[in-house]
């Protein structure tokens, strides 16, 4: 019987925790921990909501297995029907879309990320380029960011690359301010922002001001970890929670979807080997 | 404006090189498909063989297709979404070289931006307004986005101007002799690009009697939109053409080991193996296995272990 979670799984559960019942749910392409989050939290506590497949568009698919590359026809099996790509984004932009997923090579203080280049003024890196977040980062009602590269080793020449920094070099997707520091409710925007943010390390909502705020670590990781690991300074909440394992039903679920375990791409191999007790054998213990 | 043409020719079959010599260098161009999927590649490399350059590539979430224009030296501006391989292999090593060096100049657009500048072209207007994209940097990027103040509710809006791209290259399952298109499966943008491009040129695995169209609940593309169009079955090869085959992981492998290991190993190990070194389509098809690897893609079609095992292959040695 399977006892123990992996970091993955226990990424996934978060995620799905961001997902209210009748909402129309979108996950972009390159995004496999989410694209099994929004599976989970349709087969558990949203069952009602609409999931709309990245890259195929199909509505309330139930693929067979998960595919390594999002337009394929392996994930829209079972949809009931598909919509073009002017018709999901005419969704956002009428604020039908309540939720939206999205990340970064940079994740800056208030939120808004980088996926275009790294470096200011001349680039150093490309990075792969935003798809449609830049769009939807503005018209979603509510975003959830993620990252399952929080942890920033040094690099061979000691230099590390912090994943949550400051500012970004460049904004692709807007937080709750934008690059000259104007506050995003003076855009007007339909959407509000990003409320969450899920990492490998910790969890983090946003406060009054829009800045991301540390709420919640993983059971074997400390606040210092998480402060070493982070390229600004963190906010923290009143009280920094445990954050909560699935139950064993939602992983065998996971394990049952993700058979070439594609999730665990996204992880470094370092906290992709990281495991956890389930909440049902928490629950024992407590009984 | 200027208006746009329609294309009423009877029969509008011509050969793949006749297909890439319609392309003019510095041709603003329409890529069509989308990440590993019905990407125009038997196309893309009869336009790499003809020595192709100064393009403008326009588009959404894109693979091997960019990267390997970015490869052959054909592309000066990019103002792709997302090039990427996703989980699979990561990052596109072409297209980031070719971007990191200057090569190629940076326009990154976004989806919903790049749908409202086509639908501004679709429908004869000069542009069309969106909500979002306000407060990102996307607008240092793009000079040409204008700001207003609506005159009926007083918000600001940013206008996108209409793009009508020069080009649209399409694959698709099937057409006809006409050049109606039917396209199984997501169509991503290509009937937005099909709609705003002054040329569309496509290429389909297989050229099918009207009737037959009709009977698959007519064409997606009508005819008249197209201007010419080739027979070119695993047309799409590498990325996937659902329901004749998959993507080929295998060679994708192949291809990503390549680029990874630089700008010459990816020439000698790459272009002049499968672009330059295989002058026809059917030479391409005869190095990439032949009937064996169109058997091994279809294979899908066994069940879902058979699908999956698909995604485990690596790279032949």
């Amino acid at each position: 019987m399977i006892t123990r979670c992996t970091t993955g799984e226990m990424m996934i559960a978060a995620l799905a925790r961001t997902i209210a019942d009748g909402d129309l749910v979108f996950h972009g392409f390159g995004s496999p921990l989410v694209q099994l989050a929004l599976h989970v939290a349709k087969r558990t506590r949203a069952p009602h909501m609409v999931l709309v497949a990245g890259a195929t568009y199909g509505v309330d698919p139930t693929p067979p297995f998960l595919a390594p590359t999002s337009n394929d026809w392996v994930m829209d099996r079972g949809a009931d029907c598909w919509l073009d790509i002017e018709e999901l984004f005419d969704l956002a932009a009428a604020g039908r879309m309540g939720r939206m997923f999205l990340s970064g090579l940079q994740i800056d203080r208030w939120g808004n990320c980088n996926v275009t280049g790294l470096g200011r003024g001349a680039m150093t890196m490309k990075l792969p380029g935003g798809g449609g977040g830049a769009n939807l980062s503005c018209d979603a009602r509510r975003v959830t960011l993620w990252t399952a590269a929080h942890r920033a080793p040094p690099d061979a020449s000691g230099r590390r690359r912090f994943r949550l920094v400051e500012a970004c070099d460049f904004i692709t997707n807007l937080g709750h301010r934008g690059a000259d520091g104007t506050p995003r409710a003076r855009y007007g925007h339909i959407g509000g922002g990003p409320d969450w943010l899920i990492t490998e390390l910790g969890v983090f909502d946003f406060d009054a001001e829009g800045h991301m705020r540390l709420t919640a670590r993983y059971a074997d990781v400390s606040v210092q970890e998480i402060v070493d690991n982070t390229g600004l300074p963190l906010r923290m909440a009143d009280t920094i929670d445990i954050v909560a394992p699935p139950d064993r039903r939602t992983v065998e679920f996971i394990r049952a979807l993700d058979p070439l375990n594609v999730h665990a791409r996204e992880l470094r191999a370092e906290d992709a080997s990281r495991s956890f007790d389930l909440a049902d054998a928490t629950e024992r213990e407590r009984a | 404006m200027t208006a746009a043409p329609i294309h009423t020719r009877d029969d509008k079959r011509v050969s793949l090189d006749a297909l890439a010599e319609m392309v003019p260098d510095n041709a603003v161009v329409a890529v069509g498909g989308g990440l590993s999927s019905r990407e125009p590649m038997a196309l893309i490399r009869a336009l790499l063989r003809r020595g192709v350059k100064g393009l403008t590539v326009v588009g959404s979430a894109h693979g091997v297709d960019i990267d390997l224009l970015c490869a052959g030296g054909a592309v000066s501006r990019c103002a792709e979404s997302y090039v990427g391989f996703e989980q699979d292999f990561g990052l596109a090593p072409n297209y980031r070289r070719a971007l990191e060096s200057g090569a190629v100049e940076m326009q990154d657009n976004c989806c919903y931006t790049l749908v409202q500048q086509l639908r501004a072209a679709i429908q004869g207007l000069p542009f069309l307004p969106i909500r979002s994209l306000r407060g990102t940097s996307f607008p240092t990027l793009h000079p040409e986005y204008k700001r207003m103040i609506c005159p009926f509710t007083g918000e600001e809006l940013l206008l996108v101007p209409a793009l009508a791209p020069d080009v649209a290259l399409i694959h698709v399952q099937c057409g006809d002799a006409r050049g109606n298109l039917a396209i199984q499966g997501p169509p991503v943008a290509d009937i937005l690009f099909a709609k705003a491009s002054r040329l569309v040129l496509a290429t389909v695995e297989r050229i099918v009697p009207s009737a037959t169209l009709r009977e698959m609940r007519g064409a997606h593309v009508p005819y008249f939109y197209v201007a010419a169009l080739a027979e070119a079955p695993l047309g799409a090869h590498p990325t996937a053409c659902y329901p004749f085959y998959t993507y080929d992981r295998a060679h994708l492998a192949l291809y990503h080991d390549a680029a990874r290991q630089g700008p010459q190993a990816f020439a000698a190990r790459y272009l002049d193996v499968f672009v330059t070194g295989a002058p026809r389509h059917a030479d391409y098809l005869a190095r990439i296995g032949g009937d064996a690897t169109r058997a091994r893609l279809a294979s899908w079609r066994d069940g879902d272990e058979a699908w999956r095992n698909l995604y485990r292959e690596a790279a032949p040695a």
